[in-house]
């Protein structure tokens, strides 16, 4: 499984649109098997989506992600673990466990995010409003 | 994970007051502006309401955590305002960026920063203010009108094929031949094809074939020489000359008469056409993208359109699906319009019920994306806040059996005729009784009576009455 973390400061980029750089990992074993640092540098936000199907990564480990270029990354074929916030080794470790980031690596506010994916529309919140819930269904 | 130093994680410290003995975290509650101190280790020291309104990050949650964790903004990682600030002195002021907010909503904010300092001048941290423009940027887009390849909803698949295909349509210059009901976007995709090409520098030109007479379309198209006919006093210039450099969009191409579609022909194909009245041809220097509601394969088979010029225009061909095809792509315009009309008619409409959305996604919408904005508008000017439910959206949207006061017989049917006239010319001239008396063929006061004795109550003159509304019956 090839995983890519967005990475800055040490820690998860806090927005995969903007990012610059991904750690790509080649997990196996229960272990890391390589890594390296790509640029994602691009002139539009959907290079950077390109450039990560171009590295073959299978699954993304980033912040805050856009919800075009989410589905933008879907279209690809990359799994999205999107909205997360933590140390670079501390995430890593888990990685190489076989596991994805845990929601208590999930940004503030979005705790509930991957419960509320599979929950589906509504839940008596309505449709396109502003208020938080408002928009919860993500495949 | 690691949440900072549990020092970072303790709630602010009391509250200082004013000279007039208001506390500041009474006035920091009561602002618009989202407000946040960090501590010099970035740790979120107080997040105000408004920053909790904006972010959607109740302040329990920021409060101890990274700022670029919380506030995820496009500046976090380049250009941290805040750290500028610490790291110069210099404040930042009105610094516009985004932030991605938990649903992955893109929120245009400016952003303003201050040093903070101990009673011994110590730098003890930052505080930086952020302003919400999401409604400012609504209604530039609304004035500007401009469209971006982004305005196109595309959940479904068929939409998001198109989307796909769009860059290289772009790209390759080629006259385009988009194909579609009434209201399925052929003007936004036109629109993007011209933005995502080599021409996006230049103007985009729309012109509607089939809203003028053919000797109007042609100087239109073409323009005119100054005595090329009585009245034509000065020269004019063209759409062709005024999309030079850039996309020329043909709406309704369908409806171009055959002496128009030989003109049309020989500047798609020769480049090169003349005013009216000129004696010298002018060159043509613009990409033609052409739309039509009609099946143009028919209208040649049927000897109403030119095969060749057929042939000319659908270099390549882009069948744009209508709204029954694709009900995954309701919602989100659901959404978008609601957010459109929230900020131009000032309402405070929180989205749409799951059942209305029940109603909204099994219609059929055979106007497309312009009936379900119709029928939002609708809604609107029912409620203006709150949830829109089953009960605001137009009566011919719900199931039969739940429309309400079904008529039983001839003199029913005549009133509920008559009532649904008058409603829909009030809601086609917003509310305006004499524009809409003047569409029925009534005297406004004829339209007030026949509207009494209907039970339905008038909007005020200028038609701005909201609450008490165009179309909101008596006791609905």
């Amino acid at each position: 499984m090839r995983t890519a973390l967005t990475i800055w400061d040490g820690r998860i980029s806090p927005v995969f649109d903007v990012c610059r750089e991904a750690l790509i990992l080649d997990v196996a074993g229960g272990r890391v098997v390589s890594a390296t640092q790509e640029s994602l540098e691009s002139p539009t936000p959907f290079g950077k989506v390109e450039r990560l199907a171009a590295l073959g990564v299978d699954t993304l480990v980033c912040g805050a992600v856009s919800e075009p270029l989410r589905r933008a990354l879907l279209a690809c074929g990359i799994r999205v673990h999107g909205f997360m916030a933590g140390e670079i080794h501390e995430v890593v470790r888990v990685i190489a466990s076989g596991a994805l980031p845990d929601p208590s690596f999930a940004m503030p506010g979005c705790r509930g995010r991957q419960m509320r994916r599979r929950g589906g529309r509504g839940q008596g919140r309505g449709f396109g409003g502003r208020g938080r819930g408002g928009r919860d269904e993500r495949s | 994970m690691k949440r900072g130093p549990p020092e970072a994680r303790r709630a602010p410290a009391a509250p200082e007051s004013t000279p007039s003995g208001i506390s500041t975290d009474s006035i920091l509650e009561s602002i618009s502006d989202g407000v946040f101190t960090v501590d010099r280790a970035w740790r979120v020291t107080s997040f105000n309401r408004a920053a909790e309104e904006i972010t959607g990050i109740a302040r329990e949650d920021a409060l101890g955590r990274r700022c670029s964790d919380v506030f995820r903004a496009s500046m976090c990682e380049s250009e941290c305002a805040l750290r500028h600030t610490l790291d110069t002195g210099v404040p930042v002021v009105n610094h516009t960026a985004f932030i991605v907010d938990a649903a992955g909503r893109r929120i245009p904010v400016s952003v303003s920063t201050a040093i903070l300092r101990d009673a011994d001048g110590a730098v003890v941290g930052g505080a930086e203010t952020f302003r919400d423009l999401s409604q400012i940027e609504e209604l530039r887009k609304e004035v500007l009108d401009r469209r971006e390849v982004g305005d196109i909803v595309a959940r479904s698949d068929a939409m998001r094929r198109i989307l796909a295909l769009l860059p290289r349509a772009a790209e390759s210059g080629s006259t385009i031949l988009l194909l579609g009901e009434t209201g399925t976007g052929k003007g936004l995709v036109a629109r993007a094809l011209h933005d995502l090409s080599p021409r996006r520098e230049g103007p985009f030109v729309t012109v509607n074939c089939g809203a003028l007479p053919d000797t109007l379309l042609e100087s239109e198209l073409f323009g005119y020489k100054a005595g090329a006919f009585t009245g034509a006093a000065k020269d004019k210039a063209g759409r062709f000359a005024i999309a030079r450099g850039g996309t020329l969009f043909l709406d309704e191409i369908g409806e171009v008469t055959p002496a128009l579609q030989v003109r049309l022909l020989r500047v798609l194909e020769e480049k090169v056409y003349e005013p009216l009245g000129a004696t010298r041809s002018e060159e043509s220097d613009v990409r033609v993208v052409a739309a039509t509601n009609r099946d143009l394969a028919a209208e040649v088979s049927a000897g109403r359109f030119r095969r060749d010029l057929y042939w000319r225009i659908r270099v390549m061909e882009i069948p744009l699906p209508p709204l029954r095809e694709r009900p995954e792509d309701i919602p989100p315009l659901v959404e978008r319009f609601i957010a459109r009309l929230n900020v131009l008619k000032g309402g405070r409409v929180e989205g749409v019920t799951p059942e209305a959305m029940a109603v909204l996604t099994a219609h059929d919408f055979p106007g497309n994306a312009r009936e379900l904005l119709n029928a939002i508008e609708h809604a609107f000017v029912l409620i203006g806040k709150g949830p829109i439910g089953p009960e605001h959206l137009p009566r011919e949207l719900l199931p039969a059996a739940a429309r309400p006061r079904r008529p039983v017989n001839l003199r029913e049917a005549v009133s509920e005729f008559e009532r649904r006239a008058i409603l829909e010319a009030l809601r086609r001239r917003r509310g305006s009784r004499a524009a809409a008396a003047r569409d029925l063929g009534l005297h406004k006061s004829t339209l007030f009576r026949k509207a009494k004795s209907l039970g339905l109550a008038l909007p005020e003159e200028d038609g701005r009455a909201r609450r008490e509304g165009p179309d909101r019956p008596k006791g609905d």
